[in-house]
């Protein structure tokens, strides 16, 4: 598709118009966490050597500059801590309103994340939310002069379903 | 090595506001009201030259640009070249180093200029680059650009903790833009009603239209230099850099140091480093510029700066005491609500304002202001920044 005002980038792929992470492994050192997600688990490295997990994931510890890390688990659901709904000004690539919330995931651990797959109004302080795990469109890579394309995933929190 | 003390001596603004200009003419206009606020200098005098911007690799296709905009003003830093980047703080952190190149010999005559092209000619692009200006993997693919959902959450928390009210929040918003109201290099010169900002448009509630400063053009530029040298330049009163302070204890919303989104600990760090660092108080700064791009960062700012106790920001704000005639006049020339917030300039758009107050030349003026204070908050509140400037006695 021609690009108005700019032909010369007919077809390509501006890679830092990207929206969403380049999680490809030859771009990134930390592709395992979106290999997982894309198995709806939400992990993050622990240090082999300190303990430490730090949130988001590392290549090196933060603490001890150990390379001995490993993947672990972090929790999928948590409470609701506060809830916004942005209704103007919302970035291309998301509808109004745009939900965000300070979820508690336990342990001393918040997220501040986008709410899919919830009304507006319908999410309230100390609701549960849990992991929403979808496809976001593929990045591309150029390999010896070929163009693969890597399927990528992101995540967001979803309202846990109240059952009556 | 010879410690200086260090003098901001000029300072200039291009018009600020949706501007049909790029960013390297609108560095030229602010150069200009710089140069022709220090008539004695020489522009081949000027050794150093740092540069705040922090969008012009996104919204104006340039990265390095502090060469560029050296050469079309016409200066020759032959001691530093070099642009910073701390988004809302770059004009501040361009001041901060400029003070440690002056103070230590490295540098004798400084130009600190910054500021943003921000206004793209399709508007998507704008909020589209804002992505980019959080931590872009983890905040920016959650479609958090600019900030407005955290401080919608920070105005939430004190709400809740404090029982601060909508009608306290709009307080700043209708001092700020009567303020900026006879400024002309303001983005906005028209007051605004407490009706109007109380029945304002919904942005992310409880913060609506009046309550967020607008996405601005502009350029602003400042010049400092030790104090022998500026004693030969001006006559005017010599406004000194007394404290600096800059702070990060997390990034983005990764790992927030405080107990909730309302409680601010590095900022309350950064202020009891610069008070320390000026050896002042609260109580001696005569007028202040903080960081006011959502009404409920005054509010927060005059308590982690100890203007007023924790919790009672929105009484101090809604009963004039941030205003003239209270304990402490804050953003006498509008603010960023008024002014515009085109990130790199802020910082230096707030020294510019310190430095006619103290001298004495301010156009909503506190009388006898002898002590100054600005504050910068960056992004999504993740660093604090804080110039303290002191009029010679």
């Amino acid at each position: 598709m021609p690009v108005p005002g700019v032909p010369i980038l007919e077809d390509k792929y501006p890679s830092t118009m990207d929206l969403y992470p380049l999680e490809a492994k030859e771009f990134n050192r930390i592709h395992q966490f979106y290999e997982n997600l894309k198995e709806k688990r939400f992990t993050t490295t622990k240090c082999k050597k300190c303990g430490h997990v730090p949130f988001p994931p590392r290549v090196i510890c933060p603490k001890c500059n150990s390379e001995d890390l490993e993947w672990v688990d972090l929790p999928t659901r948590g409470k609701v801590l506060y809830v916004t709904e942005e209704v103007a000004g919302v970035p291309l690539g998301f509808e109004s309103p745009l939900i965000h919330a300070l979820v508690d995931l336990g342990q001393g651990r918040t997220l501040l994340t986008r709410i899919v797959n919830c009304k507006e109004g319908q999410l309230k302080e100390g609701d549960e939310v849990q992991l929403a795990v979808f496809d976001i469109p593929p990045m591309r890579i150029e390999v010896k002069g070929t163009i693969r394309e890597e399927n990528r995933v992101f995540f967001a929190f979803e309202p846990v379903k109240k059952h009556k | 090595m010879t410690v200086r003390d260090v003098c901001i001596i000029a300072g200039g603004m291009s018009r600020w506001g949706v501007r049909e200009a790029s960013i390297v003419d609108m560095a030229q206009e602010a150069a200009k009201e710089c140069f022709e606020d220090i008539p004695a200098l020489k522009k081949e005098n000027i050794d150093g030259f740092l540069f705040a911007s922090s969008y012009c690799g996104r919204t104006s296709f340039q990265v390095n640009i502090a060469p560029v905009i050296a050469e079309r003003i016409g200066i020759k830093p032959i001691n530093m070249c070099t642009r910073v980047d701390t988004l809302c703080a770059g004009g501040s952190s361009g001041i901060i180093l400029a003070t440690g190149l002056i103070k230590s010999g490295m540098a004798d005559i400084v130009m600190v200029a910054g500021g943003e092209k921000l206004y793209t000619p399709e508007r998507w692009e704008t909020y589209y680059s804002e992505v980019a200006s959080v931590d872009h993997d983890w905040d920016g693919a959650q479609g958090i650009g600019l900030p407005p959902p955290w401080f919608a959450m920070t105005a939430q928390a004190h709400m809740k903790f404090y029982g601060t009210t909508k009608g306290q929040l709009s307080a700043v918003s209708v001092k700020n833009r009567r303020n900026s109201a006879n400024n002309p290099k303001a983005h906005f010169q028209k007051a605004v009603t407490m009706e109007e900002v109380m029945a304002a448009r919904p942005i992310v509630p409880p913060l609506s239209l009046f309550d967020c400063c607008p996405v601005t053009d502009g350029c602003a530029a400042v010049i400092l230099t030790y104090a022998d040298k500026a004693r030969e330049l001006t006559d005017r009163p010599l406004v000194y850099v007394k404290g600096t302070a800059q702070v990060s204890l997390h990034s983005m919303s990764m790992n927030w140091p405080g107990e909730h989104p309302a409680d601010w600990p590095h900022l309350r760090v950064a202020a009891k480093k610069a008070y320390q660092a000026a050896g002042v108080g609260p109580d001696d700064i005569d007028v202040a510029m903080t960081h006011d791009c959502f009404t409920i960062s005054e509010i927060i700012e005059m308590e982690e700066l100890g203007f007023c106790k924790k919790g009672e920001g929105g009484p101090f704000v809604e009963s004039g005491q941030n205003d003239f005639g209270g304990k402490i006049p804050v953003n006498t020339d509008g603010g960023l609500l008024g002014c515009g917030h085109p990130f790199g300039g802020t910082g230096i758009r707030q020294a510019r304002e310190v430095l006619r107050q103290l001298q004495g030349r301010a156009t909503n003026q506190v009388k006898g202001a002898k002590i100054g204070l600005t504050h910068n908050l960056s992004g999504l509140n993740v660093e604090h920044t804080i110039l303290i400037y002191q009029r010679e006695p």
